[in-house]
């Protein structure tokens, strides 16, 4: 009607296709209305972690709770503690070295064998490549993986965190997928035509072109080593220096007053006194940084190079 | 995600264009002419046959009553003995229907979720809105469940900051992060939180692959959105979710372990018991000892198989290619 007339004459601001009809207003708002409330449980929680963590002791007393939104006198102390050379920078400085020396470990693993198995019809390679396939349909339990990780000596040493989970057959398999599909066969042939052994083709050719979904592939392993929790509580249990995670876990549990949290922050308190609300944020905030900093590049290439690789694959 | 397919069809001008005296060459040939590609391979699979392959075969002990100080071959067989010990273990069968009720929540409320929020995404049209709404939401994922966890106590606690905001309106302060009775409630809550977004990227990418024309021609003959939705989007993304749909199932006994074991001692063992944790509770750090804690691993990791087994017979019955293709 007159709308529709009104809407034709003007020049076409947005970019829904002709044919489209344009959405209801009322189905435009609670659009709108959920997207936001949506993102909002999202960004709040994590913009009052970073507001406490720069807040004095007497301005969250004031506020009365945990955490504020507006931090009115700000203070770095907390940060000045963590890395004052004590317990957390100790366990910060371990968590960045197994997160640096587990990303190189896990890709020259993934990279080897997303090569190895890019080209079908070469010898042995459809065993291996099911040998590699089973890891999908079966584990093989936490206790069993447990003895073996003390058999090898590794119980109670950092390998302990590193080796077991170094290859992630997943990232193996969109590497490969990547490495089948998207770098020209024809490059590789001319390469070999060249003289290039293999070797060489995979370093001068191949890891060239495929630079940003290595790169991708690389934060995935960079973010499961930064994470890590549940194998340090399994395979180090009686090491001083912990990843920030346990740490972070035990200080929570210092201050939740629960019974049983005794034991499991008995070690950290030892060191420290009872973290306050601030420093507890501050640590937290530590954990977030570096994910936040690399998110915006896995952002840009991961839909793309993963996402589409795996689904074309 | 065809990608698990084993019989990946060749890229172009792939192994097909071998010449077919390739075929006829020895082993010893074939060999000779791909060493290295085996040796790039070889880490990976020490590494596997070290950590996935080794301790799949340690699985025998839950058949024996092992004991880690005689000589291996020296400890007895008994059957199914520890699996009768298991299913009559006082903790196991809660442990087992937690982890299923808890499996069951995810399938129901959390993967239909993410695809509501792929197709609302589908519908907006300003890339603008799109990749900020994106961003946000499937930054969590990348949280740790420390983080997550952290998280929701800080905010929903009973010291919390919707806590203060309630005492401030004069309502009380919220319990619900140390009540057991509603813990599938707060389960579902964090993975909504942590996950939603990821799932939604993924179900994303298989909408960006959708042909648009045929919206169009759709549209063009007169489909409403609504109809366009079920006629086009969902067959679409069909195969994306089957897929998923089978991995969900495979993993239906494997719920996860940080976010029950870091909510114990907050929320009390009977809520949050899954198969996992009970393993590490009553076995691991426990005195039940290995062969216990192997076999109800070993339940575990066979129901998944066989689940997972069934669920791509199924899809393929229905005409999906499902995770790997029958070859």
């Amino acid at each position: 009607m007159t709308t529709t007339a009104i809407r034709a004459q003007r020049p076409r601001k947005s970019n829904r296709p002709v044919w489209d009809e344009e959405p209801s207003l009322v189905g435009k708002l609670a659009k709108a209305a959920f997207m936001i409330c949506y993102a909002a449980a999202i960004v709040i929680p994590i913009w009052a972690i970073v507001a406490t963590s720069f807040a004095s002791e007497e301005a969250l007393q004031r506020a009365g709770g945990n955490l504020l939104l507006i931090p009115t006198d700000v203070s770095v102390q907390a940060y000045q503690e963590i890395f004052s050379g004590g317990a957390l920078t100790d366990s910060l400085l371990l968590t960045v070295i197994l997160t640096a020396v587990g990303t190189a470990i896990s890709m020259v693993l993934t990279i080897g064998a997303a090569y190895g198995l890019s080209r079908p019809g070469t010898v042995l390679h459809r065993p291996l490549l099911l040998l590699i396939l089973f890891t999908f349909l079966f584990a093989p339990g936490m206790y069993p993986s447990f003895l073996v990780v003390q058999q090898l000596g590794l119980f109670n040493s950092y390998w302990s965190l590193l080796l077991p989970m170094a290859l992630n057959a997943f990232n193996l398999i969109v590497l490969r997928a990547f490495f089948m599909n998207s770098v020209p066969r024809e490059l590789i042939d001319a390469a070999k035509m060249d003289g290039a052994g293999e070797f060489k083709t995979l370093f001068r050719v191949v890891l060239p072109m495929s630079k940003a979904i290595l790169a991708v592939i690389a934060l995935f392993y960079a973010v499961m080593y930064w994470n890590i929790y549940f194998q340090a509580v399994l395979y180090i249990p009686s090491l001083d220096t912990q990843p920030i995670q346990v740490v972070l876990q035990r200080m929570l549990m210092s201050t939740q007053g629960l019974p049983g949290a005794a034991s499991s922050a008995a070690q950290y308190q030892s060191d420290v006194a009872a973290p306050t609300a601030a420093l507890k944020m501050a640590v937290v905030v530590c954990t977030i940084i570096p994910i936040v900093i690399m998110y915006p590049f896995i952002q840009k290439h991961f839909t793309k190079a993963v996402i589409t690789g795996a689904i074309k694959g | 995600m065809a990608a698990l397919q084993t019989s990946a069809p060749p890229a172009s001008g792939g192994s097909r264009a071998r010449p077919r005296i390739g075929r006829t060459r020895t082993f010893g040939q074939r060999l000779r002419q791909d060493w290295p590609l085996l040796v790039l391979t070889l880490p990976a699979l020490i590494q596997l046959a070290v950590f996935f392959y080794w301790p799949s075969a340690w699985n025998i002990i839950a058949f024996m009553d092992y004991s880690p100080y005689r000589p291996f071959w020296d400890n007895p067989f008994v059957g199914f003995a520890w699996f009768e010990r298991l299913f009559s273990d006082p903790y196991f069968l809660p442990a087992l229907g937690n982890t299923l009720k808890f499996a069951l929540a995810q399938l129901l409320f959390v993967f239909p979720l993410s695809i509501c929020l792929a197709l609302l995404m589908h519908s907006i049209v300003s890339t603008k809105i799109r990749s900020t709404f994106q961003s946000i939401v499937y930054l969590p994922y990348f949280f740790s469940w420390v983080l997550v966890v952290t998280v929701f106590i800080q905010m929903l606690g009973s010291d919390g900051l919707v806590s203060n905001w309630m005492l401030g309106f004069g309502g009380d302060r919220l319990s619900f992060t140390t009540d057991g009775n509603t813990f599938v409630f707060l389960a579902w809550m964090q993975w909504t939180w942590k996950d939603a977004g990821w799932g939604m990227i993924i179900f994303l990418a298989a909408l960006a692959s959708i042909n648009p024309s045929l919206y169009e021609a759709a549209a063009v003959d007169g489909a409403s959105r609504w109809k366009r939705l079920w006629h086009i989007t969902l067959p679409g993304i069909r195969p994306v979710i089957v897929l998923l749909l089978i991995l969900q199932l495979g993993g239906i006994l494997t719920v996860g372990f940080e976010q029950y074991q870091l909510q114990r001692e907050a929320v009390g063992y009977q809520a949050t018991e899954v198969l996992d944790t009970f393993v590490y509770y009553r076995s691991i750090i426990g005195s039940q000892g290995e062969s216990f804690g192997t076999a109800a691993g070993l339940f575990k990791g066979v129901i998944g198989l066989i689940l997972i087994l069934i669920a791509n017979n199924v899809a393929h019955r229905l005409g999906e290619q499902g995770i790997y293709q029958k070859s």
